[in-house]
């Protein structure tokens, strides 16, 4: 994480004011006062965020510069960040049941699909009782309880079982689940396809809006077609800005309160539990409700992320919702970016993205075929090595495979590097980011 | 009096019978040590205590919890005659450390990656009320954190708090398992083995940690070191497949014949045991006679 500028503590002046409101949990620095107490223990969260804020802007800017072809080539356009976003929450309620109590929640996959297809069904006005106006905020609401009550029916069951049997039997129930949205007509008018956003017959497909619901001037529309657009003095934001920053606003919510749940007594116990459940067990906890309530908190987390993926695209089907290839990503991004890191597998599935468009076959985000075509005069893509051209080996060898590669990766990493790349970090650091930037720049240790 | 009892406690697996009617009681503040040979259901018998296991017929019941601390150091506390029972047969093993009933283990079973503190800190934690709290920093629970940082001073790991559990040594390891135990604030504190594998040099300090644990509490250890255990024990409970054949203070248990012939057999030079525990009495007789030379049997099923 590039942190730089640690700004040290220059500030020795404080008022005894500010003594007595402090926190006496702090051990460091107590007359300081408690926001700039709360900014130093949070300067990676922050400098993260205002990394990614700043991203649409530096994206935009570098491809106005003179090395705007190597950008175009390295860094994933802004739709695709917002993917990383959306997937990125996702893979983190995945890391909050899996990585933090070891329980493997194999079928996560269907608490995303809850939570997309109750967005779209419900715009369509497919589900009963629910206006298809309903704003999209209480939908992605909706779609979290659906998703509590399907994690405690699931849960119930399958935390009788452990290790690899848990893994097998939530697989199971979301296969299930896939297969019954795949075959299931009212759905979709092709339910192998998938709903799209079409609204209810004879009314207006709905947009949807991140902010306050019923208040128009607090809320802004995603979707690249559908989204607001909105002019700031000299800035100019495209729908798709738009779109990335508020569903950035509600990632960056939830991994709040996620956070929050994770530094609690009750995150704690989870922790125990993946340690030594056993021994839990044995000092007093009735594990089976703490798994249990975890798995219905994660399963939330990840029908908001499923929310947001049908907001933003309009439309979901049972292969990229439902399917076990879904949580297979999310457990991908897991391990590369740290498992029980919880802000980990957003990095994970930052690197998966990048990759994935930089290899890709379209070339439509950039990526290596197209910059080679621009910059590699024609005599040296058609230079002839044993039957094989530059140009066919890159078509070859690198185009559209970026899952080989990520494959490869995911097998260093799982060999070389287990704790994944937060997890490696936090490892040199002794220590989370956080904390190690906090106390660095309090000139401690 | 009496904190903990069980009656015709039996336990089968299969045609094996481990544990075999046993009617025990356990005083308040005593220290009653388990012992017999290998195989002899000691292990199996704190399963059933705790909950771990089911047995088969019998009872297990607690005594009803005094919460003001203090009036279990002397066992007979004010109420003492009339306190009332709780029924635990059934109980699983979170219930039963509610109650109560905590244990420690023969092989170590800690927390590995946690930090020496948190292992002992969560045990602290399992015994109050805040353990679904899931909105607050867990840092300003304090009185966990002051409560753990007690246990690990008087097991001897106060210097070790921030190291991973996995790090410590193996003696550290065992304290680390009285500790973890004893911050669950046990009314019984079940001790099984706490010197397995532990070198001669550290044993002296887990016997000093028995001794003192067992002022404030009551005390069931399973040991296999004979001279710790006629040392620190109040009384002795002697199992022979799943049997109880002798229960008394040290002195008595150790001339009993019957004890002799199933145990102690070796005990005496000249004796050449005939029975089926042939390897067993041959440890005891090393261990009974040069126990400070030879790290404690490590790794032996109950």
């Amino acid at each position: 994480m590039a942190i730089s500028d640690p700004n040290p503590a220059d500030e020795a002046a404080a008022t005894p004011e500010d003594a007595v409101e402090s926190d006496p949990t702090a051990v460091a620095t107590p007359d300081t006062a408690w926001w700039r107490r709360y900014l130093e223990e949070h300067v990676a969260h922050v400098a993260v965020i205002a990394l990614l804020a700043a991203y649409p802007l530096l994206h935009g800017a570098l491809l106005a510069s003179p090395v705007a072809s190597e950008a175009r080539m390295l860094l994933p356009n802004v739709e695709t960040m917002t993917a990383v976003l959306y997937f990125g929450l996702f893979a983190m309620s995945f890391d909050f049941i899996s990585g933090y109590t070891g329980y493997l929640s194999f079928g996560h996959a269907v608490f995303y699909g809850t939570g997309a297809y109750v967005v779209i069904l419900a715009a369509n006005g497919k589900l009963p009782l629910v206006p298809h106006t309903t704003p999209f905020m209480l939908l992605l609401l909706l779609g979290g309880v659906f998703a509590v009550l399907l994690a405690l029916g699931i849960g119930v069951v399958s935390f009788r079982l452990t290790g690899v049997y848990f893994a097998m039997i939530t697989l199971g129930f979301s296969q299930v689940a896939y297969v019954l949205v795949r075959d299931w007509g009212y759905l979709a008018s092709s339910p192998r396809d998938g709903p799209f956003v079409v609204g209810p017959e004879g009314a207006m497909a709905p947009v949807f809006s991140v902010g306050v619901p019923f208040v128009d001037s607090l809320a802004l529309d995603i979707g690249v077609l559908t989204g607001d657009s909105v002019v700031l003095g000299p800035l100019s934001l495209g729908t798709t800005e738009v779109s990335f920053y508020m569903v950035g606003i509600v990632v960056l919510v939830c991994y709040l309160l996620l956070q929050r749940v994770i530094h609690s007594p009750f995150g704690r116990v989870l922790i125990a539990i993946r340690e030594n459940e056993e021994r839990a067990r044995a000092v007093g906890y009735d594990t089976f409700r703490y798994k249990l309530i975890a798995f219905a908190i994660s399963g939330f987390f990840a029908a908001i992320a499923g929310g947001l993926f049908a907001g933003f695209r309009r439309s979901a089907s049972p292969d990229n919702a439902f399917f076990f290839l879904v949580t297979g990503d999310a457990l991908l991004a897991s391990i590369i970016g740290g498992f029980g890191t919880l802000a980990g597998p957003l990095y994970g599935r930052l690197l998966d993205e990048t990759i994935r468009e930089f290899l890709s076959k379209e070339g439509t985000g950039g990526g290596l075929l197209p910059y080679l075509r621009e910059v590699l005069p024609e005599s040296i893509l058609t230079v002839d090595i044993a039957g094989l051209t530059v140009q066919g080996a890159i078509e070859t060898f690198l185009n559209g495979h970026g899952s080989l590669y990520l494959g490869l990766l995911f097998i260093g990493f799982v060999l070389f590097v287990p704790g994944g790349v937060l997890g490696y970090v936090r490892e040199r650091l002794g220590g989370t980011v956080a904390q190690r930037v906090a106390s660095r720049i309090r000139g401690g240790d | 009096m009496a904190v903990l009892r069980t009656e015709g406690l039996t336990k089968q697996f299969g045609g094996l019978t481990a544990v075999d009617d046993v009617d025990f009681e356990l005083a308040g503040g005593e220290l009653c040590s388990l012992i017999g040979p290998n195989g002899a259901g000691k292990t199996t018998f704190f399963d059933l205590l705790t909950g771990a296991l089911d047995p088969t017929a019998g009872t297990v019941e607690v005594a009803v919890r005094e919460d003001t601390d203090g009036e279990r150091a002397d066992g007979g506390s004010a109420t003492g005659g009339s306190v009332g029972w709780i029924d635990i047969t059934d109980a699983p093993p979170h219930a039963t450390a509610q109650q109560g009933l905590h244990r420690s283990y023969q092989v170590t079973n800690v927390f590995p990656t946690s930090t020496v503190l948190e292992n002992v800190r969560i045990a602290a934690q399992a015994h109050g009320d805040d353990s679904f709290r899931a909105w607050r920093n867990v840092n300003g629970f304090e009185s966990y954190l002051a409560e753990a940082r007690q246990v690990l001073e008087r097991v001897g790991l106060g210097g070790k708090a921030d190291a991973p559990a996995e790090t410590l040594s193996h003696g550290e390891k065992r304290q680390l398992e009285v500790g973890i135990a004893l911050a669950g604030d046990p009314e019984v504190l079940l001790l099984d083995e706490p010197n397995a594998g532990v070198s001669s040099e550290s044993v002296d300090d887990i016997i000093a940690l028995i001794e003192d644990v067992a002022t404030d509490h009551a005390v069931l250890l399973v040991e296999h070191n004979m001279d710790i255990v006629m040392n620190v024990s109040d009384r002795i409970v002697v199992l022979n497949r799943g049997e109880v054949i002798a229960d008394g203070p040290p002195d008595a248990v150790r001339d009993d014949p019957a004890v002799q012939e199933a145990y102690l057999g070796g005990y005496e030079p000249g004796d050449v045991g005939d029975d089926t525990d042939a390897e067993d009495p041959g440890d005891a007789t090393e261990e009974g006679d040069a126990a400070t030379d030879d790290p404690a049997g490590g790794g032996e099923p109950g």
